[in-house]
């Protein structure tokens, strides 16, 4: 009785329930070749991270970063980097540029994807195509325009900043790329959706406020992480547009802890990357509910 | 409220000839009016229209004697139940359903009573606080209706709203619309390509075919005196049969001639101007008798015999291949390859002129 019990246990657990054939020979050692290469590739992103977080917390290492066993707790790098540099500084002026371009981007693209998924003017065509065309260009050839503007307004408008002109150059991006994500998107909401809240007694204005807008808000959650993140990636165009080193952002005030001698500190550099990833990562799990929808359903429609 | 449309006609941005031209129809109040057609023949155009969702090319829509063309849907006191549903996907069943009376800055208090009013009527109750993701396509088939419920309109717009369900769910719900609609009172108008829908719940159909109106009028009309070929031939199932041919010496004599038709008197009489003129005849499959009035019989072979239970659906083939659909009792038996002979009611003959499709008698 116990042993055909045992025998019936064993029979279960040898059941072969994948969908998929049974590998050959071969088949397993491809498998277990792709797995070296995942492994080796996975090690490659994440030993330089390791090895960022470890020098940001070892005492032991000086102005330059040297691969060695020594390790000992302290946060005196963050010390400095709080105290001997600019880097609360480079973090407001970073929060305060992304925070203020992933909003007028959200608002000008929440704007531009409702009317171009839901009206039909002239020029519409031709406008999304002329979007599209221009964005082939790098943003970094249009620099010599973007010192001129910026001496034109200011000359005009004293308080209009190097970094407002960052900032619209960063949402002025974004809006062209995001207004087509946005309106594919908003594509695929049903027009009898607008229909009836038109009949309820809605306004163009409240379709989009109350209708439109709440459905495509894990696409707006994605656009918002995106031109949020943009800021703090960025080194080319504040190195170049903003020349006053308490004005830089994080990306370029980071750079000075590397690049010149005078002021180098590797260890610290680290910790001030570190840092960097918070204000992301907060931004992300307040969002994050919106984002994974979002990420999934964009998956589904491609 | 009465519903009157005069002229109308719409042609679409870009498009070459009218969608739609010359509709003049009335629907009185209470009425329940069916818009019938085959797809793509301008019924949910002519909704739309009446919606106020699409724009009027030319002619008059009246509510009461009040010109409608330039008010906006919001200000038409209608409401509308869509194929699709369309209900807010963020908000829950009771939002959905209170959304109309709190854009009319209603009292919280009355959008209350009013949701938990419609809410009973349709039962629906239990999952009020659901979103509409969470719950089946017959109750949200409900809340759809609820939606429009709330508001309490002058007028009832629906676009196909059975077309989703599946077959027993979509009898129920025909039978529970007309039983809400006789609770309600509310003048609708109901659009459909399901003939079926429309014969069991119109008190008015309107069929329509290429842009145009075909024929207007109850439910039994429609099946009895079938106005044309196409009204004929698109109401009841199996379609009516259809027989071309001419009228020799007062007789109806078919092109192949083996079926020859004796007219009842009254049916003789108004086919006297159509001597010697192309005529077709239309009778429906269950009209066919063993022996028939005047004795004109025809011969015919069982093709194909189809067993629905209360009744036989035989598909016959006369000497020269062309066919018939003939339906008998299913308790009579019949097989296939024998050859019967069946003769006409006579009284349920349709005579339509072949050359313009109206009918004679």
């Amino acid at each position: 009785m116990k042993k055909s019990d045992k025998k019936k246990s064993d029979k279960k657990n040898k059941l072969y329930l994948s969908d998929k054939q049974p590998l050959s020979t071969v088949g397993k050692l491809m498998l277990f070749l792709s797995y070296i290469v995942l492994f080796a590739w996975a090690l490659i992103i994440l030993l330089p991270l390791a090895d960022m977080v470890v020098s940001a917390f070892n005492g032991r290492q000086e102005q330059y970063i040297m691969l060695n066993d020594n390790f000992q707790f302290s946060l005196k790098h963050f010390d400095y980097l709080f105290n001997e540099t600019l880097y609360l500084s480079w973090v407001k002026n970073t929060l305060f540029i992304a925070i203020m371009t992933a909003v007028i981007t959200l608002i000008i693209v929440s704007f531009t994807g409702f009317a171009y998924s839901r009206y039909r003017f002239k020029g519409r065509k031709a406008s999304l195509m002329a979007i599209m065309l221009i964005q082939t260009i790098p943003t970094f050839a249009g620099i010599t325009a973007y010192f001129t503007m910026h001496s034109v307004i200011s000359s005009i408008a004293p308080f209009f900043t190097r970094q407002m002109m960052l900032i619209l150059i960063y949402a002025g991006g974004g809006i062209a790329s995001n207004t087509f994500i946005l309106k594919g998107y908003i594509d695929s909401i049903s027009t009898e959706l607008d229909d009836a809240a038109r009949i309820d007694g809605c306004s163009s204005m409240q379709v989009y406020r109350l209708i439109i807008m709440p459905i495509a808000k894990p696409m707006l959650a994605i656009i918002a992480l995106w031109s949020f993140i943009g800021p703090f990636m960025d080194y080319l165009l504040p190195r170049v547009l903003l020349t006053n080193p308490e004005s830089y952002t994080l990306a370029a005030g980071l750079f000075t802890l590397i690049n010149d001698f005078r002021t180098m500190n590797q260890p610290a550099f680290a910790a001030g990357g570190l840092l960097t990833a918070i204000p992301i990562v907060a931004l992300f799990i307040v969002l994050q509910k919106q984002l994974v929808s979002g990420l999934s359903q964009g998956s589904v429609k491609g | 409220m009465n519903v009157v449309l005069k002229n109308i006609g719409k042609k679409y941005e870009g498009r070459e000839e009218f969608t739609l031209k010359d509709i003049n129809l009335e629907i009185a109040d209470k009425d329940f009016c069916v818009i019938l057609g085959p797809s793509g023949c301008g019924k949910t155009t002519l909704l739309r229209m009446i919606a106020g969702l699409n724009s009027i090319t030319e002619g008059d829509l009246l509510f009461d004697k009040k010109r409608m063309n330039k008010v906006p849907s919001k200000d038409r006191d209608i409401a509308m139940v869509f194929q699709s549903y369309a209900l807010y996907p963020h908000m829950t069943v009771y939002d959905n359903m209170a959304f109309s009376l709190s854009m009319r800055k209603e009292r919280k208090k009355v959008i209350d009573e009013r949701v938990m009013e419609a809410a009973e009527l349709l039962q629906i109750k239990e999952y009020l606080y659901s979103k509409p993701s969470d719950i089946s396509g017959g109750q949200r088939q409900r809340v759809a209706l609820g939606r429009a419920m709330v508001r309490k309109p002058s007028v009832f717009l629906m676009d196909e709203p059975l077309s989703n369900l599946d077959a027993k769910l979509r009898e129920h719900m025909r039978v529970e619309l007309v039983r809400l609609h006789k609770a309600l009172g509310t003048t609708s108008i109901y659009v459909t390509h399901d003939q079926t829908e429309a014969m069991t719940m119109a008190t008015k159909i309107v069929l329509m075919n290429d842009g145009k109106i075909q024929q207007a009028g109850k439910p039994d009309e429609f099946y009895n005196r079938p106005e044309n070929i196409f009204v004929a031939k698109f109401i009841g199932s199996p379609t009516m049969n259809i027989i071309e041919g001419i009228i020799k010496e007062g007789k109806f004599v078919a092109d192949h001639g083996l079926i020859e038709i004796t007219p009842s008197p009254n049916d003789a009489l108004k086919l006297k101007p159509f001597e010697g003129k192309l005529v077709s005849v239309g009778i429906r499959p269950e009209r066919f008798e063993s022996g028939g009035e005047f004795g004109d019989t025809f011969s015919a072979t069982v093709d194909v015999v189809e067993m629905l239970g209360k009744e036989k659906i035989l598909y016959a083939r006369l000497d020269n291949g062309s066919e018939l659909v003939i339906s008998t009792p299913g308790h009579f038996e019949y097989a296939v390859d024998e050859v019967h002979s069946f003769g006409f009611d006579v009284g349920a003959i349709h005579f339509f002129d072949t050359v313009t499709g109206l009918r004679i008698n």
